[in-house]
């Protein structure tokens, strides 16, 4: 409510007096807690309330639900084999047979754009988690431990931090020697883990403050209750944010590799490499990399408005990460 | 300040040598040696004095401070695949290449991304702000091959009687212009976003509102207070976005022909020409460590709060 007020305001384009508005928005606010309270509302239901609100991220949720659908069900729903060769029908351009066309090996493009969905989001979504494991993991130890421990852990941070992250990637899938699924989520872990590592040490760091942690100190708690049961549950919304955060940066990394060489074997597919067979005829059919590089461009795009939205619903004053 | 630019010069001296260590050790893992299992079965004799040459028969920590005292020296050892050339040679015939083109992209990605910002930022919620806003989302979330690719085809296929620009190839200002735009349009709309954030968040602090209360006129109020106190986190983008520009340039420099480091470095690791690949690897780390060096001592230097942070 509060919410809406506030963008209605600032649509409109007119200038208040901020501190005005300011007033107003925390007298709603505070009167809504109390409806809350009475609700019994938890926190998760006020920031659903909040992100429902944001017409932005509504719109980038659907869009990214309905990505996944179409990566999922597309394939079951299909008559065409996606890995048969047929000449005759090679290059055919979209039509309501093949409504993404056909490539040069005449294999429906419609399946293909959907399998290698497949491959890039779930190489997206293990990469991300990965990450998240491995940047949860350090940056609470590094937060929770403090001292010695803290300031040598954020050093080979910092050192790490802002390398060429490609190169990195790179090198890791010439250590396995062949890109498989597992060998891609490794090497795009390996090079992206730092931005989390670094947001959960500042998480764990601020939280610990909280005089409900002391409390817990002080009244005998173990250092695996204080933070398992109070810190890290804290950070959630951050983790969830992040998420959304990591995903597109993750797939776009698959689909550079892949685009130079470096991707899943053929005749599996991602959109990197639907886009780099594309690439080869793209004055010819232009479709064959136009809609690859769309579907990238969706997911990276629904992904960062949702992650927006979620930010501004479940941690409205950290604004800056 | 001049303590702060000692301490913060110092403290890339152990950085440096941990990202020489992680490669090093990474390129280890890689399997094979680079003089056996080759068509050609060498000798034992000659195998050992290859081995002593390029000191294999050393443990991998002497190895290692070979390779340290190599890069110290700028020394980077020679080419495994193209015997008769060094990756000292290999880098001096194409990084000048991808230097010019990665300061045209970031020419451009500053040149378009800041005003775009500042634009948008003044005239928040309005239809030129949505615009440019959305200008800026699209163009941050197509892949850079696809950027090229669009731009290849209208400008020097489709367009190409107006325009006259060429395809690919590198030499003459028409080339620069095409993989210039293709690199620096990620960055843009980084630097875009950035700035209108901070503009924003600058526009509704308190010394903003006793600028206007005191009568100040609206453009000075922008150019003096606003401008000068929101570029700061702009600087600090620049730093991260030269990650962005390394790693576009692999795309861009394959797509449009242009014999830089970035196209030479998939070569290398696609052709096993593993000495290559970590000295470029190095040398890439070396850049982004300095640009990080130089952003925070400017940021020490526009935003004194932050010295002590940033050691």
């Amino acid at each position: 409510m509060a919410i809406d007020e506030r963008l209605a305001a600032e649509r409109a384009g007119k200038r208040r007096a901020s501190f005005e508005l300011a007033l107003e928005t925390t007298a709603d606010a505070r009167s809504a807690e109390a409806g809350a309270a009475l609700q019994r509302a938890s926190l998760w239901r006020d920031a659903l309330q909040r992100f429902r609100a944001n017409r932005a991220a509504v719109i980038a949720a659907i869009a990214f639900l309905a990505l996944l659908a179409f990566v999922i069900f597309v394939p079951w729903l299909s008559n065409e084999d996606p890995y048969k060769l047929n000449f005759s029908q090679a290059y055919q351009n979209p039509s309501w047979a093949h409504p993404f066309g056909t490539d040069e090996f005449g294999r429906d493009q419609l399946v293909r754009v959907a399998l290698g969905g497949r491959v890039s989001i779930a190489i997206g979504f293990a990469a991300t988690f990965a990450i998240m494991g491995v940047g949860i993991t350090y940056g609470s130890i590094s937060g929770f431990v403090g001292g010695h421990l803290d300031n040598a852990l954020m050093r080979f941070l910092d050192a790490l931090y802002g390398l060429p992250y490609l190169p990195f990637a790179i090198l890791t899938l010439a250590i396995f020697g062949t890109v498989t699924f597992w060998t891609m989520v490794v090497s795009l872990t390996i090079a992206s883990w730092f931005t989390t590592a670094r947001v959960m040490r500042g998480q764990i760091i601020s939280l610990k403050e909280n005089d409900y942690v002391r409390a817990a100190h002080a009244v005998g708690a173990r250092w695996y209750r204080v933070l398992f049961r109070h810190l890290l549950p804290n950070t959630l919304g951050v983790i969830i944010i992040f998420v959304f955060l990591e995903l597109p940066g993750v797939v776009l990394g698959e689909a550079f590799l892949s685009f130079i060489g470096l991707g899943i074997n053929p005749p599996k597919a991602s959109w990197g490499s639907l886009a780099q067979d594309g690439y080869g005829a793209y004055q010819t059919h232009p479709y064959l990399i136009v809609i690859p590089s769309l579907m990238i461009a969706w997911l990276i795009l629904s992904a960062f408005f949702v992650a927006d939205g979620l930010r501004d619903a479940l941690d409205p004053r950290a604004r800056e990460f | 300040m001049l303590k702060f630019i000692i301490r913060r010069t110092f403290w890339t001296i152990p950085v440096i040598l941990l990202v020489i260590l992680m490669t090093f050790l990474m390129m280890r893992q890689i399997k094979g040696n680079p003089f056996r299992n080759s068509e050609r079965a060498v000798p034992p004799s000659i195998q050992r004095n290859l081995d002593r040459k390029f000191h294999l028969d050393k443990p991998w920590w002497q190895q290692y401070l070979y390779y340290v005292k190599g890069v110290a020296t700028a020394d980077l050892g020679p080419s495994l695949v193209q015997r008769n050339q060094n990756v000292n040679d290999v880098i001096k015939e194409h990084f000048p290449v991808s230097l010019k083109l990665g300061a045209f992209a970031m020419f451009f990605a500053i040149v378009v991304g800041i005003p775009i910002g500042i634009l948008s930022a003044l005239r928040q919620n309005t239809l030129s702000d949505y615009l440019s806003m959305g200008f800026v989302n699209v163009g941050y979330a197509l892949p850079s091959f696809f950027i090229s690719t669009l731009l290849v085809y209208f400008f020097a296929l489709r367009w190409r009687n107006y325009t006259g620009l060429p395809t690919n190839g590198w030499g003459g200002w028409q080339t620069w212009i095409l993989p210039a735009i293709a690199l620096g349009l990620a960055p843009m709309t980084v630097f875009a976003r950035i700035t209108r954030g901070s503009m924003l968040e600058t526009l509704q602090q308190d010394y903003i509102r006793t600028a206007k209360a005191k009568g100040l006129r609206w453009q000075r109020v922008v150019v003096l207070h606003v401008l000068r106190n929101s570029l700061i986190p702009t600087v600090t983008a620049a730093g991260p976005l030269l990650g962005y520009i390394i790693t576009g340039s692999f795309i861009v420099e394959s797509i449009f022909g242009i014999p830089g480091i970035g196209r030479y470095y998939v070569t290398s690791v696609t052709g096993r020409d593993y000495s290559v690949t970590m000295g470029i690897t190095i040398l890439l780390s070396l850049i982004i460590i300095f640009a990080n060096l130089v952003v925070d001592i400017l940021y020490g230097y526009l935003d004194p709060r932050t010295r002590d942070l940033r050691t």
